[in-house]
């Protein structure tokens, strides 16, 4: 499993950044860290476009985990 | 679809703006109305005085950003990542804007009302876009921003909020002299004699209009009657009501916070990724204005007389290519600037304050266009800030290529 760590970046970092552990070696299963809307919403559809399946949680702290499995 | 949707009701909702009032092709322009409201302070000193009101919509955007935010659970103090490069990026975007005269929103509704040099415009924008995504992929990076204290998020609506009230009194006929308000209605003439909407001299002071012409107290001819028939709008005096204009903002506002609606995002992905779905926002926006100009008979084709727009086609080619590439590097377009210092991030406030600062040297200094063309200076500052802004796109990036597991390590060795 492969942990993207994307929180306070800007766009498109997040997505960038996903989109290099998909290239990477272990792609099939990762979990993506953002802090905000707009990184969850375009990281989750990235991640839902190539494939994914998708599963977003929210912690306390008003950051998002993102856990996707292909 | 809520990106096209979200496109559609602000290309909708400008264009009946501008029916209600704003100047043409300006229902909704993020550079232009920043200016205005900084024009209120720079006033005549710095060659705002066409140009200074405190337009309520953008501090509806603000606000309704705000309340949105606040309701979605979205709202969160946040900032810390190169907030300087940013204030500097903000300037830079406005200087481009202020080059081709308008942002990367106006670009989209110029085009809707016709104005074909916003194509040559908007051609400068992917090209921009296009440089700004050679810079992402070599990991030009800024820096995380971090949480911040709740109170620096409430900067921005605070700012907006103290906005709202000077405006508010400045439009009751309080005004202190320090301020600036362009007449409402009020025409320049090629010699600079201002004329009321009712056919009033406003300036210069003591003159009247006689058989047509601005005569001056000692009887001299200050502007003849040809030149007051043919007196262009000054910018700053056309506007909606001020109500409706802070309706609209604060509307508009709940709609891109909600939608993340973003007028360069949409060009960047699909230029990294060949995904072409958050086009649609843009190609709302362009629709909604076509579709409404068009059925209130404010479409205009063609790439002379356009309201507010000069024809220089390099210039308005280069000026956008610099303001798409500064929006790139800030990671959103400045509506998306606004839109975030509403919901506490304290880096885009710093962008849209570097944009407030920039209109104020563009304007001071005598470098934004006019209808006329461009300053005799556009073509070195544009030189100059390309420059600086490829300096800052190399020089910001994160050094070491990092594996997305060993974030420990790569901690250390970001830019």
């Amino acid at each position: 499993m492969q942990t993207v760590d994307a929180r306070g970046l800007s766009c498109p970092r997040p997505v960038m950044m996903t989109q290099d552990a998909m290239n990477g070696p272990d792609a099939a299963h990762m979990v993506v860290l953002v802090d905000s809307g707009t990184a969850k919403a375009n990281v989750a559809s990235h991640l839902s476009e190539a494939g994914y399946t998708v599963a977003v949680e929210q912690s306390e702290d008003g950051s998002y985990t993102i856990t996707a499995r292909h | 679809m809520i990106l096209g949707a979200a496109g559609l009701t602000i290309g909708v909702v400008a264009a009946l703006l501008v029916k209600a009032g704003n100047p043409g092709n300006m229902g909704l322009c993020i550079a232009c109305f920043l200016r205005d409201t900084v024009g209120f302070f720079g006033g005549a000193g710095a060659n705002m005085g066409a140009v200074a009101y405190i337009r309520p919509e953008i501090v509806g955007l603000v606000l309704g950003a705000t309340v949105s935010a606040l309701v979605a659970k979205e709202f969160r103090a946040r900032g810390g990542s190169s907030v300087l490069l940013r204030f500097v990026l903000g300037f830079i975007f406005m200087a481009g804007a202020l080059v081709f005269l308008g942002c990367t929103v106006r670009a989209w509704l110029r085009l809707g009302g016709g104005d074909l040099n916003a194509l040559v415009g908007i051609a400068g924008l992917v090209a921009g876009i296009a440089v700004g995504t050679v810079f992402l992929r070599r990991r030009y990076d800024l820096g995380r921003a971090r949480k911040l204290p709740v109170a620096l998020g409430w900067i921005a609506p605070s700012l907006a909020v103290a906005l709202l009230v000077v405006a508010a009194v400045a439009m009751f006929g309080t005004k202190p002299a320090a301020f600036t308000v362009t007449p409402a209605g009020a025409k320049n003439t090629a010699e600079k004699a201002v004329i009321g909407k009712d056919g009033t001299v406003l300036k210069p002071e003591g003159a009247a209009l006689v058989d047509g012409a601005v005569v001056a107290k000692d009887g001299t001819v200050v502007s003849p009657a040809a030149s007051v028939a043919a007196a262009k709008p000054m910018p700053g005096g056309l506007r909606d009501p001020f109500v409706l204009a802070l309706a609209a903002g604060l509307g508009l506002g709940v709609v891109a916070q909600r939608s993340r609606f973003c007028t360069v995002g949409g060009v960047r992905d699909a230029i990294i990724w060949r995904r072409f779905d958050l086009l649609l926002g843009v190609g709302g926006l362009l629709l909604g204005a076509l579709v409404t100009n068009l059925a209130l008979g404010q479409f205009n084709l063609g790439f002379v007389g356009q309201p507010v727009a000069h024809t220089d086609v390099l210039g308005n080619f280069a000026a956008m290519a610099v303001a798409g590439l500064a929006a790139v590097m800030l990671g959103g377009c400045p509506f998306r600037q606004v839109i975030m210092s509403g919901e506490g991030d304290v880096d885009a406030l710093s962008a849209v304050l570097g944009m407030a600062a920039g209109a104020y040297f563009m304007h001071s200094f005598q470098f934004a266009s006019t209808a006329k063309g461009l300053a005799p200076m556009a073509w070195p500052l544009l030189a100059v800030m390309a420059a600086v802004l490829v300096g800052i796109g190399l020089w910001m990036r994160t050094r070491v290529a990092v594996p997305a597991t060993d974030t420990v390590a790569a901690a250390g060795q970001e830019a």
